[in-house]
């Protein structure tokens, strides 16, 4: 298969986590939104890494996906302690920077 | 040793500033008071040595110290420094004396002054010294400006010094906005002549004007703004409604600048540059009978105050007056001569009259008589001055009055000639009314007891002898130079020699001054002419020198109408129009940011949102880049 | 080899199917079950890709860890809760459109690039350059890595402490 076939494979990917991150309403439904948008950049570096024949592309994306780890472990910290404070997880409560 | 006049001249100049320095940044030493009056004496002191040297040493030479301060394309537009020749010279020994001896008077006279007001006192007093000096030694007109507004400045402060007297803040505020006025001539002159002659220096300009090189087109009108300069500063007829009410200040400040020698910078400028004045004789005519005008005008008024100060800030407009009258007749050396003179006994009046009243702690002429036996010193040396004032010969005031006779009569000045002799006769008559009123006849004693009471339970009295130095040295000087001239008589040449004045003139100029004596003794002493049927037989222009001849009337109704009237009109536009377009404004921004605040929801996923539209706008640009 | 488009087409519609059920799946922990099937079957695109050891720390870190986690939070939340949460979405129509824009727009633009069409053949061990790239050159990011994991797991448990 073409360079072209996975990027358009990732692409989809990317569009429907983007999808999922404006339209969840609960906090943890956009964390998964978020999770389907990284794991698509990781089939992209893959995808140029091993295309192009270099083999950064591949330690980035294990550097990417431990920093994803990371972030998803402390997304979910972050929306406990916001349950705690705010007793709700939907996003649309959350709305203290309104204008 | 130095020997350089110009050296010893910027010496002189720069004490006073030092002292200034001193005093305005050390603060403390400036609010013990006497400390700081002793030394800014010191330095006044100082000063008046160096100046003193210069003017030996000078003779006809003339030093120029220059130092260039703007630069301008290549070139220098203007300089600082000093200008040091004989009229300089001289005329800096007389600030330098006057500023001297009025500070030392000053200690004396204003004792009761708590300590951080005196500090301030002398600290303005070092100022003025310093601006004065530097206004007379200019060697350019820039400097000259810069130093006659400073002075123009310090006479605001002293005047105000009481500044909790409502009358003494406006006094102050009058004398500078009324001064002001005329400056902005000044400053106009100055700038046309620049453009005219290409330089501010009063050296080359002077090259010029006598090489001819002076184009003659405009000039009468550069002439002229330059005089309304000096119309401001030396309180000519009409600007002159400032200086009686400048009385407000204490009194030494009164005979150092409104008698001896701020208001006679007018004076000097025009004596400066008399060569540039001589190339526009319609100016001078004009200078000429505003001159002897003033002159008139402010003797008519001296003749009807009570007030001791004011009847002396009349009689020193009257002077103004004269000396401008000579200058206008094309004999400027005659009316400086008159400057020095008038500095010596003007200053020497108004501290006689300081005097008294620090002793009866009253102005006014009905609250004093009798005096002459109490204080004795204060009288022998005010009757120098007065005499000196009338121009008796022997004393100060004589000679150069003469010689200002003479030079209006042969100008051909007919007019102002015969306005001065009246005034001749007017000043004799009002300066001895007041000496008869204040030093002779009975004492009021009934004020001084009911006002003054058990503080001052004593009688009036000379004052401390920090006070009555000064007196006397003034006195001796204003003698010494009456007596010497007069002596010399004939061998004084302040012109070329046809014009000096006919041989009848002397001897009625001498008559009139005596008949106004003759007048005022025959009122106010013997009482054979009765004051009040003399002042009715003048009903008409006594009611009007009452009313101060509505001048200061029509400046305010001129204020009140035209200046007030524009005020409420910009007023108007400004608040309705200016202000109505911002508020306007104002209020639709506030609108437009309410209407637009909705767009922040707080929610994250609405800017979410506006990122992924974003990023759509982002890439269909690059879609149209790429197609 | 023959079979890559064939195995590519099956793990797209996996992938795909089973992102858009995790987006739109009323039950959040059916949501976070398709998450695990779409973490797969990243994993199986990089076996494709011939990235034996990305696709093995891929099934260990996301489909072991980061499950794990989002199903801890989801039963802590929900004890919390006291119910079940289900969960709707908002705003479908105009996500929608933005999102489908968005890949419309992507896609043409890669189509049109003139990018590789076939890839080289592995050279060596990938395992092992990834190993040596790490430990040499990328040395420094990977030492911050762990000093961030560090900070991470610190930042979790003091945000999930228990209240005192």
């Amino acid at each position: 298969m073409s360079l072209q076939a996975y990027l358009t494979l990732a692409a989809a990917v990317f569009c429907i986590g983007l999808f999922g991150v404006m339209t969840r309403r609960n906090t943890i439904g956009i964390l998964l939104g978020i999770e389907l948008m990284l794991n698509a950049v990781n089939i992209n570096l893959v995808a140029f890494a091993r295309f192009g024949g270099d083999v950064t592309g591949l330690i980035f994306t294990v550097f990417t996906i431990c920093i994803t780890v990371s972030e998803a472990a402390l997304g979910l910290a972050i929306v406990i302690l916001l349950f705690r404070v705010r007793r709700t997880v939907t996003a649309d409560h959350l709305d203290l920077l309104r204008g | 040793m130095m020997t350089d006049p110009g050296l010893l001249a910027l010496v002189a100049l720069l004490l006073p500033a030092l002292s200034f320095l001193v005093l305005a940044v050390a603060a403390p030493l400036r609010r013990l008071g006497r400390p700081a009056a002793w030394f800014s004496i010191l330095c006044a002191g100082g000063s008046l040595a160096a100046a003193v040297q210069a003017w030996a040493a000078g003779g006809d030479d003339v030093s120029r110290l220059l130092w260039a301060w703007l630069p301008a394309g290549g070139g220098t537009l203007a300089s600082v420094g000093v200008l040091a020749d004989a009229d300089s010279t001289l005329m800096l020994t007389l600030v330098a004396l006057v500023a001297f001896l009025v500070q030392l008077y000053s200690v004396g006279y204003l004792s009761d002054e708590p300590p951080p007001g005196l500090g301030r006192y002398y600290t303005y007093q070092s100022l003025f010294a310093f601006s004065m000096m530097a206004l007379v030694l200019a060697p350019n007109f820039v400097q000259l400006f810069i130093a006659w507004e400073l002075v123009g400045l310090c006479s605001y402060l002293l005047i105000g010094f009481w500044y909790q007297k409502p009358e003494a803040a406006r006094a102050a505020t009058k004398a500078f906005w009324i001064t002001k006025a005329g400056d902005v001539g000044l400053l106009i002159g100055i700038v046309l002549l620049w453009r005219q002659s290409g330089t501010f220096d009063f050296f080359e300009l002077r090259l010029l004007a006598e090489g001819g090189a002076l184009p003659l087109a405009g000039l009468s009108l550069i002439t002229f703004c330059i005089y309304l300069g000096a119309v401001g500063k030396s309180a000519q007829f009409p600007l002159h409604v400032w200086l009686p009410d400048a009385m407000e200040g204490p009194t030494p400040v009164s005979a150092l600048i409104h008698a001896a020698t701020m208001v006679t910078a007018g004076v000097y400028l025009l004596t400066r540059t008399e060569w540039l004045f001589a190339l526009t004789p319609e100016v001078l005519a004009v200078v000429a009978w505003i001159g002897a005008f003033t002159a008139l005008l402010a003797a008519v008024l001296a003749c009807v105050q009570d007030d001791i100060k004011r009847v002396l800030a009349y009689s020193t407009v009257s002077q103004l007056g004269y000396m401008m009258t000579a200058i206008g007749a094309g004999l400027a050396a005659a009316g400086f001569f008159h400057l020095l003179t008038h500095g010596l006994f003007k200053a020497l009046l108004f501290l006689g009259a300081g005097a008294v009243i620090h002793a009866v702690h009253s102005n006014d002429l009905s609250h004093m008589g009798g005096l002459a036996r109490r204080m004795p010193h204060t009288a022998i040396v005010f009757l120098v001055g007065t005499l000196s004032l009338a121009g008796i010969p022997f004393f100060g005031g004589f000679l150069s009055k003469e010689e200002i006779l003479g030079a209006v009569w042969a100008g051909g000045f007919v007019g102002p000639f015969l306005l001065l002799m009246v005034v001749a006769l007017l000043t004799a008559f009002y300066m001895f009314r007041v000496v008869f009123l204040a030093f002779f006849g009975e004492p009021a004693t009934a004020h001084i007891t009911a006002t003054v009471g058990a503080a001052h339970a004593g009688h009036p009295h000379d004052p401390p002898a920090s006070m009555r130095v000064p007196l006397w040295i003034l006195a001796a000087m204003s003698l010494g130079v009456g007596i010497s001239s007069t002596m010399a008589g004939q061998m004084l040449q302040f012109g070329p020699a046809e014009r000096e004045g006919p041989a009848w003139l002397m001897p009625s100029a001498v008559g009139v001054a005596l008949a106004g004596i003759l007048l005022a003794w025959l009122t106010y002493q013997r009482r054979t002419i009765d004051a009040s049927s003399l002042a009715a037989a003048f009903g008409p222009i006594r009611r009007a020198a009452l009313a101060r001849f509505w001048i200061d009337d029509i400046f305010e109704g001129g204020y009140r109408v035209g200046l007030l009237g524009f005020s409420r009109a910009v007023g108007w536009v400004d608040r309705y129009l200016v202000d109505g377009v911002l508020n306007a404004l104002s209020a639709w921004t506030l609108t437009a940011g309410d209407d637009v605040r909705g767009m922040q929801t707080g929610r994250a996923q609405d800017y979410v949102y506006g990122v992924a539209v974003g990023l759509l706008v982002l890439l269909l640009w690059v879609q149209w880049v790429l197609a | 080899m023959i079979g890559e488009p064939i195995v590519f087409w099956v793990l797209t519609v996996v992938l795909v199917g089973s992102a858009l059920a995790v987006v739109l799946s009323k039950n959040l922990f059916h949501a976070v079950l398709w998450l695990a099937l779409a973490l797969t079957g990243t994993a199986g695109v990089f076996l494709l890709l011939e990235a034996e050891f990305l696709a093995a720390v891929q099934l260990l870190l996301y489909a072991g860890g980061v499950v794990t986690i989002v199903v801890f939070a989801i039963v802590v939340t929900e004890r919390l809760v006291g119910e079940r949460i289900t969960q709707t979405n908002r705003r479908i129509t105009g996500a929608a459109l933005v999102a489908f824009t968005v890949l419309a727009l992507i896609v043409s633009t890669v189509v049109r690039q003139p990018l590789a069409s076939a890839r080289p053949a592995v050279e060596g061990d990938l395992t092992r350059a990834i190993g040596e790239g790490v430990l040499t050159r990328y040395v420094l990011p990977f030492e911050l890595l762990a000093l961030l994991m560090v900070a991470a797991l610190l930042g979790a448990i003091y945000f999930a402490r228990p209240d005192e």
